[in-house]
């Protein structure tokens, strides 16, 4: 009896030792760790539940049949990050370069199909050199069969990736149809096709970095949520994303109790707003000093700047944060920013995070890139996934509210349940220069009588009461009371119920 | 007296003055520029009146502006602070001439002592030391040759109509007065319109003593002993205290009555300062000039004495005799000043414009006559600071019962003054206040310079005590991963329980073992075979953990980003990571990363306003050429090649507001 126990300890180690020490000292030498070292930094300590050490592939071609390392190069289970549980796999890129077989799929598809029955997250860190290519479609049907789970699992349980390693070809799309992708700074890539082929087809001379490293997709693309510096401060700063994070969607978004007061008044926000309408001022302040503990954890920080999202808190739970943000293109809409945003919304809105939206939005970005680039489906966006949304929305309008991006940012016509403007909100078809240029023509070239219009122009639409006597405004309040007002709402919104009609689903303007 | 007065200056000193006028139950008129509008001295006004643009030259340095607010307020004196009006003749004149009271000196003796010379020759007729030196006019480039000889090197050349160290020279041969006095006079002309120079002796080891004066109407001069104000960068004065760690009670007693003795000779009729030059090693001390306004560094004699100088002033000028007698003049205790100056002191100490995001200086206190923290600022959390005046925003002052212990109290306060969105140089200060040089009062002009030669470097204050500094991040961590332990929707049984054991890594690499247990109030951090009882209510998000260690009290400025802890201490800014044996092994293997290749870029050295850029794409450059400028703080910046490169890209155009290292030109 005593032998087989120490058998199984055997296997055990040597299954630990993935493709074995020479590999993970190579692995250690391009600045990655390995597979389980991940998980250990990843889940509190010893929480960590293995399933399919054992596991192997059943391969015979190309002589696979006698190199064969337990766990076919993919470690699978679950364990809780601050006592919540979560699902997650970590491919082994010192066993056969972390290339997905078969087995290696049926792993992944055996926790997540586990993960959807007990509503719980699955968290990917991919590092793997692509298909088995030694097991040919067996290896493609195994990426399939992964595909559809992400999207069977989509909008049920938070999915998310952390691209750790090379992440290349068919690959990529598994990762795409999670809700967040993170990706670690010069050890981790992703594209569909490498620069080799890309000189081959298009001549453009580009490095793997350039084409598809961390800060390409973070800043360039926007596929890519986050960058990290390492591995380490990766893993460890998702730990604190995942505290934002129902597990499922029939979960509220959770609570973590604060000792920051509901009722804390900031008076330096009543100057953030300058008196000059084209000065811009950075909205993350505004942000910053809202929420709990001045706690704010930005998504995509370097890609669309021109409008914000990001998690925080109220009274300790979790609330979505989207602002536009006036310091960049001053703070408008383009087709970068409508995605960015829209997407954001509709992930709140499926795990039940209530959206805290701060509009300073002088319209639509104008010109032909924009339009060519198919502005008007992709700005839809934004506004299909706000009017769509259940879930707690409260709208702060601080300055700007022109045209039609005034509607798309969480307008009271898109089921807003609280809409606020500061009194320096200017709620209004467009500024009042554009306004007079067009209702008085005639008058364009005398110059005093168009500073008289715009004068009256501003003093009759530029504010927030023409908006508010028509009730599209609930309040008019102080910026110092912004935190206040926010949380109050949101408590009272806290059974909100509302549903959409019975489809089997909406057409979003993809 | 007056019932109502205005205040022709803004800032801290417009808010000082309105204190002061606000206790005596004066009414207050504020002065304002386009760009003050929402300062703070115009909301503490009982009245405020706008005089125009941004610029000085435009509203506080308009006299007839300032006049007809006067006009208009039926304001009935004018204090005019320090700077801008307040030693202008013309001004003074005038007011009187209107029927409006100056609180402050006569004219005449404004007159007498604004110009250099002129003022000498009084001080020569009134027995005070003088430098030896020349007091007439020089012609050429011999003659001041000879005059230097007949002096004895090394000497100083100086503008008659200069300030603050412009266009000054020092020569220790016949060549370099030669050459000096030829670049002086030209630079003199450039600068103030008026090429005389003067020629005296240069006083080594130099410190600045000056004496602070005050005057009435009916021929009464108190010197309220001296205020020490060597610690100076580039000619500015950074820390002032009183009294002087260097003066003895009848060195003291001979520079006072020779102020006052100055003083009588021109009439002098409200607070001033007589300064001196005093050689640090012969004690000798020679008359500099006098200063015939209200001085920055006013509240530190005030601290000694218990005076109120505003409100001396204010009632001199409304006639009143001085209240007391020569003899009645305290000198309680020690008192020393800091300068709060929005500017980057790592960055040589560029100036620094924007947005006040955070503003929050230490508690003042006041506990009796030696006891004493006091901050006289103008600006607020949520303000901004404009480019287009001094970059001094705030004062710091304490009052102890010793030198010792008010350096201690400037250490405990500067912890606690807590300024984010523009630059500020605390640090500078802070490591100041722990030079052993400073706190040996043995130090002349040349301290910074000297301590400083290659500009102010993080590296130039380590801590005192990093066990301190580990301790305190460890038990921030802690209480970040005890509250984690509650957040809502674990596994029941599975409950997450923070363990104790952590390895605190500093930034340099350095690892620390210690162990974090809960007790009441805070936290017991075992470190290095001591414990460190940590006691604080210090809450996440807020920028001050104060508290005690072991008893004592201790104030830090803590901040996390990202996994690090970044804490700012006695002038120490330090980041430090808080993690489990198993995650700082790990963390060990992650590679050093270098800093990422900024040398192809130009950066914006400060925030300000790109106002050129004198290059264009495929130009090519020598180094030294000028490549843009950049205003900021009323300052204009300009930026040159530092070597020979060739523009590739322009990233900003002119007229763009920079962000501190922005990028604004790449090079091939």
């Amino acid at each position: 009896m005593h032998e087989i126990i120490e058998q199984l300890d055997q296997k055990r180690e040597l299954a630990r030792l993935g493709g074995g020490q020479k590999r993970i000292d190579a692995q250690h030498k391009k600045g990655k760790l390995t597979a389980r070292e991940r998980i250990e930094l990843l889940l509190d300590e010893g929480t960590f539940e293995e399933w399919d050490m054992f596991k192997e592939h059943r391969c015979t071609d190309f002589g696979m049949g006698d190199t064969k390392i337990p766990s076919d190069g993919v470690v699978t289970g679950y364990g809780t990050v601050n006592g919540r549980m979560v699902f997650v796999f970590s491919q082994d890129f010192t066993v056969f370069g972390g290339a997905l077989s078969e087995a290696h799929a049926e792993k992944i598809c055996k926790i997540m199909d586990k993960a959807m029955q007990v509503g719980a997250p699955v968290i990917g860190l991919n590092d793997s050199g692509g298909a088995r290519i030694q097991e040919g479609v067996a290896a493609l049907g195994g990426y399939a069969e992964v595909f559809q789970r992400n999207v069977m699992a989509s909008g049920v349980i938070p999915q998310i990736s952390m691209i750790m390693g090379p992440c290349a070809g068919g690959a990529v799309y598994s990762p795409a149809m999670t809700d967040f992708i993170f990706m670690v700074k010069d050890t981790s890539y992703m594209f569909v096709t490498g620069p080799e082929v890309v000189k081959t087809v298009t001549h453009e001379e580009v490095t793997a970095e350039e084409l598809g490293g961390a800060v390409t997709h973070t800043s360039k693309s926007g596929v890519a949520d986050l960058a990290f510096e390492n591995d380490v401060d990766a893993l460890l700063m998702l730990r604190r994303f995942i505290n934002y994070l129902p597990l499922n969607n029939k979960e509220k978004a959770p609570i973590r109790p604060t000792p920051d007061p509901a009722d804390r008044l900031d008076l330096s926000l009543d100057t953030l707003v300058p008196d000059n309408p084209n000065k811009p001022y950075d909205i993350k302040e505004l942000i910053v000093k809202t929420v709990d503990d001045c706690d704010f954890f930005e998504i995509q920080p370097d890609h669309a700047k021109n409008i914000v999202i990001g998690f925080a808190r109220m009274e300790g739970q979790t609330v979505g944060i989207v602002a536009n943000q006036p310091m960049v293109m001053a703070g408008c809409l383009d087709i970068k920013s409508s995605i960015k945003a829209g997407r954001f919304v509709r992930f709140c809105d499926a795990f039940n995070i209530p959206i805290v939206t701060f509009v300073d939005v002088p319209g639509f970005m104008p010109g032909t890139a924009q339009e060519y680039g198919g502005i008007i489906k992709h700005g839809a966006k934004l506004l299909y996934a706000y009017a769509e949304c259940t879930v707690p929305k409260i709208t702060v309008i601080t300055r700007k509210a022109y045209g039609g991006a005034y509607d798309v940012m969480a307008s009271k016509h898109l089921r807003g349940d609280v809409n606020f403007a500061w009194p320096t909100a200017e709620i209004a078809v467009m500024g009042p220069k554009g306004a007079v240029e067009i209702i008085f023509r005639e008058e364009k070239n005398d110059p005093v009588k168009v500073a008289e219009r715009e004068a009256e122009y501003k003093a009759k639409f530029a504010n927030p009461f023409v908006a508010g006597a028509r009730g599209f405004i609930d309040d008019v309040i102080q910026p110092h009371e912004t935190r206040k007002r926010i949380c109050r709402s949101l408590v009272m919104l806290r059974n909100k119920k509302i549903e959409n009609p019975w489809r089997k689903h909406g057409n979003i303007p993809l | 007296m007056f019932k109502k007065i205005l205040i022709a200056n803004r800032g801290e000193i417009a808010c000082r003055v309105m204190k002061t006028a606000k206790k005596m139950g004066i009414k207050t008129v504020a002065v304002y520029s386009e760009a003050d509008k929402d300062a703070m001295h115009v909301a503490m006004a009982d009245e405020a009146v706008c005089i125009g643009p941004a610029p000085s030259k435009e509203s506080y340095l308009c006299a007839d502006k300032i006049i007809a607010a006067c006009k208009q307020t039926g304001a009935q004196a004018v204090h005019p602070g320090y700077g801008f009006l307040s030693e202008n003749e013309a001004f003074s004149r005038t007011l009187e001439e209107q029927g409006i009271v100056f609180i402050g000196p006569k004219h005449y003796s404004v007159a007498a002592m604004g110009d250099k010379i002129a003022s000498k020759k009084l001080a020569l007729e009134a027995k005070v030391n003088i430098i030896p030196g020349y007091n007439d006019a020089i012609d050429t480039p011999e003659q001041a040759v000879e005059i230097a000889k007949g002096i004895g090197y090394p000497v100083m050349i100086k503008a008659s109509a200069g300030g603050g160290g412009k266009g000054l020279r020092v020569a220790f041969n016949d060549q370099e007065a030669h050459e000096g006095f030829a670049s002086c006079k030209t630079e003199a002309l450039n600068a103030f319109g008026d090429d005389r120079v003067f020629i005296e002796k240069y006083v080594e080891e130099p410190r600045h003593i000056e004496i602070q004066l005050i005057g009435d109407s009916h021929g009464n001069v108190l010197y309220l002993h001296e205020r020490e104000c060597s610690i100076q960068r580039r000619h500015q004065k950074v820390i002032e205290e009183a009294p002087s760690p260097f003066l003895d009670p009848a060195t003291r007693k001979a520079m006072g009555e020779q102020a006052v003795a100055l003083a009588k000779a021109v009439k002098y009729q409200s607070a001033g300062t007589v300064e001196f030059v005093v050689g640090g090693k012969d004690k000798q001390f020679y008359f500099l000039e006098m200063n015939t306004r209200l001085q920055v560094e006013h509240p530190v004699t005030e601290c000694i004495t218990g005076l109120d100088l505003v409100e001396l002033m204010i009632r001199v000028a409304a006639g009143e005799k001085l209240p007391l007698k020569q003899n009645e003049v305290k000198l309680n205790g020690w008192a020393m000043e800091c300068r709060i100056n929005a500017e980057d002191p790592f960055r040589n100490f560029l100036p620094s414009t924007g947005r006040l995001v955070k503003f929050q200086p230490p508690a003042e206190v006041d506990e009796g006559p030696n006891h004493k923290v006091r901050v006289d600022t103008g600006v607020y959390e949520g303000g901004e600071i404009s480019m287009f005046y001094d970059s001094m925003i705030a004062k710091l002052i304490v009052h102890g019962a010793t030198r010792d212990q008010a350096i201690a109290r400037m250490r405990d306060a500067l912890n606690g003054f807590v300024i984010r969105g523009v630059s500020a140089n605390i640090s500078f200060q802070a490591a100041l206040m722990q030079n052993p040089r400073f706190i040996s009062g043995n130090f002349n002009t040349g301290l910074i310079a000297e301590e400083y030669p290659k500009g102010f470097n993080a590296a130039d204050v380590p801590h005192d005590d990093p066990a301190m500094l580990i301790t305190v991040a460890a038990a921030m961590h802690r209480q970040y991963l005890a509250r984690n332990a509650t957040i809502s929707g674990q596994m029941p049984g599975h409950e997450f329980r923070p363990g104790a054991d952590f390895v605190v890594r500093l930034d340099d690499g350095g690892d620390h073992e210690v162990a974090v247990t809960p007790a009441a109030g805070g936290w017991d951090v075992s470190f290095a075979g001591e414990t460190y009882a940590i006691r604080s209510d210090w809450q996440f998000g807020q920028a001050i953990y104060d508290g005690t260690i072991n008893g004592q009290p201790f104030c830090m400025q803590v901040e996390r980003r990202g996994l690090k802890y970044r804490l700012f201490h006695w002038g120490t800014q330090m980041d430090l990571m808080v993690l489990t044996a198993r995650a700082a092994h790990l963390q060990a293997l992650m590679p050093k990363k270098a800093p990422p290749d900024t040398s192809k870029f130009l950066l914006s050295p400060m925030p300000g306003l790109l106002t050129q850029i004198a290059v264009t794409p495929g130009q090519e450059v020598k180094a030294g050429e000028v490549l843009a400028k950049i205003e900021a703080m009323k300052m204009e910046n300009v930026l040159k090649a530092e070597r020979d490169c060739t523009v590739e890209k322009l990233l900003a155009t002119p007229g763009e507001s920079l962000a501190v290292d922005q990028a604004i030109i790449a090079f091939k």
